[in-house]
């Protein structure tokens, strides 16, 4: 076996926004979901000192900067709209799996925009991830 | 799901959800091209603000006062930002990017597992297969 870099990486995603998973459900048991993603930005706030780049922030171009704050801001709106989904009566047991196929996005679009493509053995895996991902979050 | 679904709400919004996190994704990988990991994930902070103001605005600034409720919510961003740190920092590498996205995108495995531990949840049938695909995924990325 030879454990690509970003698989350790992927690896400390998967921690952390699994317990992501867990700590969304305990606060919306509390506070309301807008409330929710309103402290989030909070959270994401209180960890800039520690990523401060210094003033090399500014230092790349103005395409890839606003490629990184519109990801953000997509990030942001892809929940308001999973929120949305289930408030005007998506059942969360539907919605949620389904939004979960948003790879499929990326795996669709990464020929043409990114011009990556994938081998038959990555495609069997990514096959399987999505299936997984559907089932772990029904 | 039915042809109805189609002119539900719903259904829309969720396909809104899914362009919206695709999106996200494809132009993560494309921003941290040039930029370090920790400059996005410092820009990214400042990308979210203007949808939590928009929704204190629409709020009218009244937000619940539950405290755990809040503390759980701070946890969650400050977990998230460290994730989407590791995002970055992932894509910079230089892997796939639909590799990437998919293996990551299966943080549900955790939240599965932590549910069964912590919250004394029930491990479904449809979880343990959906385990079982991700433990082969996970080998077949390792090959």
């Amino acid at each position: 076996m030879n454990i690509p870099p970003w698989l350790f990486l992927a690896s400390l995603v998967l921690f952390c926004w699994g317990i992501v998973g867990l700590l969304q459900k305990l606060s919306t048991n509390r506070v309301s979901a807008e409330s929710a993603l309103i402290w989030l930005v909070v959270g994401f706030l209180l960890l800039t000192p520690v990523f401060y780049p210094g003033r090399s922030v500014f230092d790349h171009s103005r395409r890839s900067l606003l490629d990184i704050l519109a990801c953000s801001a997509l990030n942001a709106l892809g929940a308001l709209a999973l929120f949305a989904a289930m408030k005007n009566g998506g059942k969360a047991s539907i919605v949620v799996p389904l939004t979960a196929l948003y790879p499929l996005v990326v795996v669709v679009s990464a020929p043409l925009v990114l011009h990556q493509s994938i081998t038959l053995l990555q495609g069997c895996g990514v096959a399987c991830a999505l299936t997984a991902v559907v089932l772990l979050s029904t | 799901m039915t042809f109805g679904t189609l002119r539900t709400k719903w259904f829309w919004y969720s396909i809104l959800c899914i362009a919206c996190w695709g999106t996200w994704a494809l132009l993560a990988k494309l921003g941290s091209e040039e930029i370090s990991p920790n400059a996005s994930q410092f820009l990214f902070a400042f990308g979210a603000l203007p949808v939590a103001l928009v929704l204190l605005a629409r709020r009218r600034m009244k937000m619940e006062k539950d405290a755990k409720g809040i503390a759980y919510s701070i946890a969650n961003g400050i977990l998230s930002g460290i994730g989407s740190w590791a995002v970055f920092a992932a894509y910079r590498t230089g892997g796939n990017a639909a590799v990437i996205t998919t293996v990551t995108a299966m943080y549900p495995l955790i939240t599965v597992i932590l549910a069964v531990a912590i919250l004394r949840e029930r491990l479904t049938r449809v979880h343990l297969i959906g385990l079982g695909f991700a433990v082969v995924a996970f080998v077949i990325f390792s090959l």
